[in-house]
């Protein structure tokens, strides 16, 4: 359905696509397959390409590898939904549950620069307790990590996405100024405001990865509102146009269409390497150590399809943990009509947000917090939740998609509870590789279902106080994947250590969502870039020390 | 050298003279003209600067506000009168203030100060009151300023003008060249402080977004100390300043348009990136404001010579 | 029903700084697609075409939006969403079962082919499908309700808002690059948006 994609890999022959100019070229360098590079790196997302960035700024030979194609945005992304569907991973995978989640726009890419190509730009701190909500919140895990460490992190990315950002944020301990300032609101967000204003609580434009100035060659925001059907003007400030340009310059190779079946464990108890598909055939690529950054469904598959007789359980996975404790945003929105004309199709879908509920412990009969934010789906997406959510059909369907430009809108990312029954496994049945595909079953808890009746409460007050009528609420919504391969202090229960660095094979290493302990109420891409160039200074640490 | 600098000077400042409808009148014989005259035309073109660039950036940005309310036309109807009077102004060699010009100078003043009432309602009424956020993107409350500063001008160019020959021209009790040197300077830092808010908001992504923020304040200071102590050394500093400041309001056009150019789709999507782009009718306000404070030194020389 | 925002269309905007070539060339692509089946055979393209006649009726009087095909052209390319529920077959053998059911169920309450039925008695025949209250055994290992809601709901929907038509019906600006928008506050349009009538 979609028309414009490449068909062979365009990163190869010493040089990879300049996202920045049409038809352009950076020179990259490349490394053959028997050449054991000091890392190869399996996804190119949020956690596998700000590491490859880093990991090849210290000096490191790095090879990163993406099933999905290296787009040019400028001249590959048509604003329109169907085609950009490209940008969602389409291949198959199996869902089940009572909240079976639905897979691809809220969650995952399959591109150079993962679901970020896609992502909605909202980068938010985790709120520091989180970092240790099991002893100082009483409930779900406490992170290996400390909040100050991680501050300082947050800080390193928000100025390599050059965030655009309020100039004082309301909620948490102090921060340093967004690099960016804010975006101008859209009506859509006002509605946010009024409603938060009315009900006494505090508002903020959204810290966004989308430029409010120009940066090299990157234009500032047109407000053209196809954000998470991918970026044509390159504002969007993701994995492909930022951490990837400066990991290529550094000497990494990106290898798109390219995917990783199988990771090599050595007689030594150490991986050798591994088993990628590209251009027709099965290939091997031997490293001094492999990191999977696949994200929450697709790390735990590679590491379950690469048991061997040593790990028959899949790789990593003496506690039995991996592919266990998924956890999905809760991400219900609520909706009404308004007198006024807002046209929520333009500008960056949530231009505002409001996370009191984050910061404030008070009045909650549920573990755990929520942020919402300000909507502004295109029609597919819109006409999606108004069949799949409503089930409207016919004259009804008909009747209220004409109301489109007077909707607006709210929406949690609400955390979840890691639940051990919410899981990634193997099906029997097999992608076009003839790799078993993945099995994911989710469903909500008591606590997050008590969460979930908060927030719908509280938004419905919000939009009622902005002036909307004939509202209502999503059902069953998710949105981002964290967990599958928790990281901790404690090898029985956990994969890894705070490095990512799992606990059964010193060389392979985990750099994605799924180290999530807790999910947190904010969207996670801002948290696991954070922990990517954290785990990039200790690998490097470690170097110098003989550790690794 | 100063010959040459006074030359060049005096063509950049006729340029509103030369695009007005009116003939080109025979050059005057400047000892002839009573000083107080050539500096009270000096202002009229300071504000004929003054009043183009806020012309042009209200009919931009009133556009884009889609003219929603019947008052936003104000500016325009008002600021073209200032603009006329003001190339008037700047070609009469009369010795005396003109009735019409002076109203439409009070008019201005006033608009201009209406103007930055409503802007201030514009932005205290929306969510978030007076907060960064609403400075950068409600009504901009530095831009009708500039339409006061323009009338309030004005009527001091009317003022001067109305001296007798030999007399020294006092505003607001004050010798007129004091008066004005201070007045610039106030004037300059207001200005100052909407580019610097609006540079702000632009992350000063570009290095040179901090030259009408350096320029214009040493130029401001300067001029403050030539009102507080008009020494006579102090006014060459200031004048070399003062021409940085009026070339900086042309630089600035075309630092903007290249800005304009910086986004997407450049000039081929020139209905959006005018828009969004750096304002180009903005710093053309500084080369007015360095004509007001040209003109006060004029008057210092008058006074001393 | 009076238009919303009569005079408004998408296309127009084609040779404007609102498309990008790439735009150009996909939505150039969707509306050179002949409205003939790829995939599906003769009876049950007119099945289908008859089932998005219901799901999501047309207004008279505009351009009819051919909603059919880019399903069938999806089934063509077996291209399936990413993710499938347990319960449901993969997507190619889901709209082959589901479409014979929809008949068998057609036959089954009113003695006739779907196609034949009376718009009535379609929407009475699909309301009992979202209840799930349907007697065929054609549905076994699919489920009336899965298909209507999971498969034919989600795939009609998506197709007829896939059309620069159906934008023009409900207002939405369409393809933006490289202009996108400048009036983004409550009541402010572009002079490139739609404008809306009073009289709705």
């Amino acid at each position: 359905m979609s028309e414009i994609v490449p068909q062979v890999p365009r990163a190869r022959d010493g040089r990879a696509p300049d996202v920045f100019h049409v038809g352009g070229w950076v020179p990259m360098r490349e490394y053959a397959d028997d050449d054991e590079v000091d890392f190869a790196i399996i996804g190119t997302g949020a956690g596998g390409g700000t590491l490859a960035c880093r990991l090849s700024e210290a000096g490191f030979s790095v090879v990163a590898l993406d099933v999905g194609p290296y787009w040019r945005p400028l001249e590959d992304f048509a604003s329109d939904e169907h085609e950009q569907f490209k940008l969602y991973w389409r291949d198959e995978r199996i869902v089940d549950g009572t909240d079976a989640l639905q897979l691809g726009r809220n969650n995952s890419g399959q591109s150079v620069g993962g679901s970020m190509v896609h992502f909605a730009m909202v980068s938010l701190r985790f709120r520091p307790e989180w970092f240790k909500a099991r002893s100082q919140l009483g409930y779900g895990h406490d992170w290996p990590v400390d909040w100050r460490e991680m501050w300082r992190y947050y800080g390193e990315v928000e100025e390599a996405l050059k965030i655009a950002g309020p100039v004082r944020y309301p909620w948490g301990p102090h921060r340093p100024r967004y690099p960016y300032r804010a975006h101008e609101l859209n009506a859509a967000a006002r509605v946010l405001a009024r409603g938060s204003e009315a009900l006494g609580i505090k508002w903020a434009p959204t810290p966004l990865a989308t430029l409010s100035a120009p940066r090299g060659d990157a234009h500032p925001c047109v407000y053209r509102g196809f954000c998470i059907a991918g970026c044509s003007t390159n504002a969007k400030q993701s994995a492909l146009t930022t951490w990837i340009p400066r990991a290529l310059a550094a000497g990494a190779e990106i290898r798109d269409l390219a995917m990783v079946g199988r990771i090599e464990l050595g007689n030594s108890g150490r991986v050798t390497g591994l088993h990628y598909h590209r251009e027709g055939r099965w290939r091997f690529q031997r490293a001094r150590h492999v990191v999977v950054a696949g994200y929450s469904i697709e790390t735990p598959r590679l590491l379950l399809n690469s048991a061997c007789p040593r790990f028959p359980d899949g790789l990593a996975n003496s506690s039995g943990l991996v592919g266990h404790n998924l956890m999905a945003h809760s991400n219900q929105g609520v909706y009404g009509v308004m007198e006024d004309e807002i046209r929520w199709y333009k500008g960056p879908p949530s231009l505002a947000i409001t996370e009191h509920w984050n910061y404030t412990d008070e009045g909650k009969d549920f573990h755990g917090g929520y942020s919402y934010m300000s909507q502004g789906p295109l029609p597919v997406e819109w006409v999606g939740t108004m069949t799949g959510n409503r089930g409207l059909w016919g004259e009804a369907l008909q009747r209220e998609m004409q109301k489109y430009i007077h909707q607006a809108g709210l929406k949690i990312v609400g955390e979840t509870q890691a639940r051990d029954e919410n899981r990634v496994r193997l099906a029997d049945e097999k992608d076009r590789f003839g790799l078993p595909v993945a099995h994911v079953t989710f469903s909500y808890g008591d606590n997050d279902h008590r969460l979930i009746a908060h927030a719908k409460r509280f938004m419905r007050d919000s939009l009622a106080a902005a002036g909307a009528r004939d509202i209502w609420a999503e059902e069953s919504e998710t949105a981002h994947l964290m967990g599958t391969c928790r990281m901790g202090d404690d090898p029985s229960t956990s994969v890894t250590n705070a490095d990512g660095r799992s606990w059964d094979i010193p060389n392979l290493w985990i750099c994605d969502g799924s180290l999530f302990p807790t999910s947190g109420g904010v969207n996670p891409s801002l948290t696991i870039q954070a922990l990517a160039c954290r785990a990039a200074d200790r690998i490097k640490l470690l170097a110098k020390r003989g550790e690794l | 050298m100063r010959a040459a600098k006074l030359r060049h000077d005096r063509r950049l400042s006729r340029l509103p003279a030369l695009l007005s409808a009116a003939p080109p009148s025979p050059r005057p014989k400047p000892d002839v003209q009573a000083l107080s005259t050539r500096a009270a035309r000096r202002l009229n073109r300071g504000c004929a600067w003054l009043s183009a660039a806020v012309l042009a950036d209200s009919a931009v940005e009133h556009y884009r506000g889609m003219f929603f309310n019947r008052a936003m036309y104000a500016p325009l109807a008002v600021s073209s009168l200032t603009l006329a009077a003001s190339v008037h102004g700047g070609s009469d060699r009369s010795g005396k203030s003109h009735p019409v010009r002076d109203g439409i100078y009070a008019l201005a003043a006033l608009t201009g100060l209406a103007g930055t009432g409503f802007h201030l309602y514009n932005v205290g009424k929306r969510e978030g009151g007076f907060s960064f956020e609403n400075l950068f993107y409600c009504a901009p409350v530095g831009a009708p300023f500039a339409l006061l500063l323009a009338g309030l001008f004005g009527r001091a160019a009317e003022r001067v003008r109305d001296t007798a020959p030999g007399d020294v021209p006092q505003l607001f009790g004050l010798p007129a060249g004091r008066a004005l040197a201070g007045a610039s300077a106030l004037g300059m830092m207001g200005t100052v402080g909407e580019v610097g808010l609006l540079h702000f908001r632009g992350a000063y992504h570009d290095p040179f977004m901090f030259l009408p923020v350096s320029v214009p304040p040493a130029a401001a200071a300067t001029m403050a100390a030539v009102a507080v102590q008009p020494k006579r050394p102090r006014w060459r500093l200031a004048r070399l300043l003062l021409r940085l400041v009026q070339g900086l309001g042309f630089a600035g056009v075309g630092f903007h348009a290249y800005g304009v150019h910086r986004n997407m789709g450049g000039w081929r999507n020139w209905s959006q990136t005018m828009l969004n782009g750096p304002p180009l009718p903005a710093p053309p306000s500084f080369t007015g404001l360095a004509l007001v404070g040209l003109a006060a030194l004029d008057l210092l020389e008058e006074r001393h010579d | 029903m009076t238009e919303r925002f009569p005079g408004y269309d998408v296309l127009a905007k084609r040779d404007t700084p609102s498309w990008n070539d790439a735009s150009r060339r996909v939505i150039d692509h969707r509306l050179a697609l002949e409205d003939e089946p790829r995939f599906l055979t003769q009876d049950e393209w007119r099945l289908l075409v008859a089932l998005c006649d219901r799901i999501v009726p047309q207004p008279p009087h505009r351009p009819r939006i051919p909603v059919a095909v880019l399903i069938d052209r999806k089934l063509q390319q077996d291209q399936g969403d990413g993710y499938r529920q347990a319960s449901m077959p993969p997507l190619r053998q889901a709209w082959r079962q589901g479409l014979h059911a929809l008949n068998e169920e057609a036959r089954l309450r009113f003695g006739g082919n779907f196609v034949e039925l009376a718009p009535g008695q379609q929407d009475a025949l699909l309301e009992l499908l979202a209840r799930d209250q349907v007697r065929s055994e054609a549905w076994q290992g699919l489920g009336a309700k899965s298909f209507f809601k999971g498969r034919a709901l989600h795939d009609i929907g998506s197709s007829y808002y896939a059309f620069p038509e159906s934008w023009n019906q409900i207002g939405f600006g369409g393809p933006a690059s490289p202009r996108g928008y400048v009036r983004m506050d409550f009541n402010r349009r572009d002079p490139w948006e739609a404008v809306e009538s009073k009289h709705v």
